[in-house]
């Protein structure tokens, strides 16, 4: 991605607005993170145009997929129960942007581990997101943790992964040792799809 | 609540009265049969007589399936619960609790319990005597150990740790064969293979207890005294399989490190009888492939290899 040739901010006025503008966005060469961050942001977050994809599990946090971008970008929503979190992670070399529909998350940004490294993983910093907030991150930015840590509500937040990318690493926090993981989706396009 | 909820709703299965500011629920609960809901989060509720009495014995107590008080001020789980025999979901969430009470037993058909957040120090072995538990989330607690009989856990599917004051888990967890999800991340987990050297000899009631054991020296009840019977029946099997000793309270305490994921290695406790009585896998030094691959007969991977999808935070 790079400088866009002109700033134009677009807000997205419901969801069906904002997938349909992000389509066009990358349908483009040049494609702005900056642009594509403030049109996320810009979405008033409206549970009636989202609750048909937010399928929450009991055990684990759900990965719920909305729209597949024409192969440019994958769209989903990620439904977040109390204390529910995910590991440390990478993102296989994509853009990731993750906007707050309902709740809060806490994002934990790690430095990369060492090579031989056999130490603790070392924390950039750590914020709490809310309602509406989108964050970026890539992987020369570093890693992140991201956290539901309320024990008394869930989150709801809606993700853009460009390219799109169905496996990543997870980290070790205590040693910096990573594994491949492969990603699934709990739901696509509002239907449940178990694997 | 109004008092005349029960006869304006006796159909009503789900309350909410969340976020209301509510310091009690009075007895108007008390009288709705088909209520299976109730949620209450984020209220001042947790001083004495913000529950009703004879809650267990009500048609609510009956009815009543999930139950979630999280975001209250309850400094002990209130004992009018537990009668709720036919509870399957409780969350305590956020409360100001210090301790589970032993009495959890009684919520037989709890499967989702939800207790992260509070000031909690240590479980409960009879927490493990609930059959149909699911979900256990403990995370940010003050959790210093797990009781090994929660290995009695069977149908534990997730269980969340992270956030205590763990640093090493008992080797009883690898029995939990169903675990898909196990969260430990902010837990002082000891990295390092670590022995602990203080031990105790045995005294000589032990000693002759082992001897008595381990050769089998017949005895009947009305030859000993009560007290020597009882003793005699409280003896732990070495967790060496090559070593056939007991123990009774003289043990050694051994980290070992398992394997889950390949490189990772986790510290669980071994009991052993004495320190001449190796692990059954030879020593765990540094993680290395080598060592991973000569630990491979080990009965423990073998079980860690079950744990497929554990999730180390």
């Amino acid at each position: 991605m790079e400088q866009p040739v002109q700033t134009e901010t677009c807000k997205a006025h419901s969801l069906e607005e904002l997938v349909r503008i992000l389509h066009r966005i990358f349908s483009e060469d040049k494609i702005s993170v900056e642009e594509v961050q403030a049109l996320m942001e810009s979405y008033e977050s409206n549970p009636e145009e989202w609750l048909q994809y937010a399928k929450f599990d009991q055990y684990r946090y759900t990965r719920n997929l909305v729209d597949k971008g024409n192969g440019k970008f994958n769209l989903m929503i990620l439904c977040w129960g109390e204390g529910h979190g995910s590991s440390i992670h990478d993102h296989t070399d994509s853009h990731c942007f993750m906007k707050i529909l309902q709740g809060n998350l806490k994002e934990t940004l790690f430095e990369w581990p060492e090579k031989k490294g056999n130490g603790e993983m070392t924390k950039k910093s750590e914020r709490v997101l809310r309602e509406n907030q989108c964050a970026y991150i890539n992987d020369s930015i570093g890693l992140h943790r991201v956290e539901n840590i309320s024990h008394t509500e869930t989150a709801v937040s809606l993700h853009l992964y460009s390219p799109p990318f169905d496996s990543c690493n997870t980290f070790d926090q205590r040693t910096g040792h990573k594994q491949k993981v492969k990603m699934t989706f709990y739901s696509q396009f509002g239907e449940r799809t178990p694997c | 609540l109004p008092s005349g909820l029960s006869q304006w709703f006796p159909e009503l299965e789900v309350l909410d009265v969340s976020g209301t500011g509510l310091a009690e629920l009075g007895a108007e609960l008390l009288a709705l049969p088909r209520l299976h809901t109730l949620l209450a989060k984020n209220n001042r509720l947790g001083g004495p007589g913000s529950l009703p009495k004879g809650l267990g014995q009500a048609p609510l107590g009956r009815s009543l399936r999930v139950l979630n008080f999280s975001g209250n001020r309850f400094a002990e789980l209130p004992p009018d619960l537990l009668g709720l025999r036919g509870l399957q979901s409780l969350s305590l969430g956020g409360n100001r609790l210090h301790d589970i009470p032993p009495d959890i037993q009684e919520l037989r058909s709890l499967e989702f319990l939800y207790l992260g957040g509070n000031f909690i120090t240590s479980i409960p072995p009879e927490l493990a005597n609930l059959p149909s538990l699911s979900y256990l989330v403990l995370c940010d607690n003050k959790i210093q150990s797990i009781p090994p009989q929660l290995a009695q856990l069977h149908s534990l599917r997730s269980l969340s740790l992270h956030n205590n004051l763990l640093t090493y888990l008992p080797r009883e967890i690898l029995n939990l064969v169903h675990l898909e999800e196990l969260s430990l991340r902010g837990n002082p987990l000891v990295v390092r293979f670590v022995r602990d050297l203080t031990y105790n000899p045995p005294s000589l009631l032990e000693l002759a207890g082992r001897t008595i054991k381990t050769r089998s020296v017949p005895y009947a009840h009305s030859d000993l005294p009560q007290n020597l019977v009882r003793y005699l029946s409280l003896a732990s099997n070495c967790p060496n399989p090559k070593c056939g000793g007991v123990y009774f309270d003289s043990c050694v305490r051994q980290i070992k490190f398992v394997d889950f994921c390949g490189k990772y290695r986790l510290p669980l406790m071994h009991y052993l009888c004495s320190p001449e009585c190796s692990s059954p896998c030879s020593s765990a030094s540094q993680s290395s492939t080598s060592q991973s691959e000569s630990d491979s007969e080990d009965e423990a991977s073998v079980a860690a290899r079950r744990m497929q999808k554990v999730l180390l935070g």
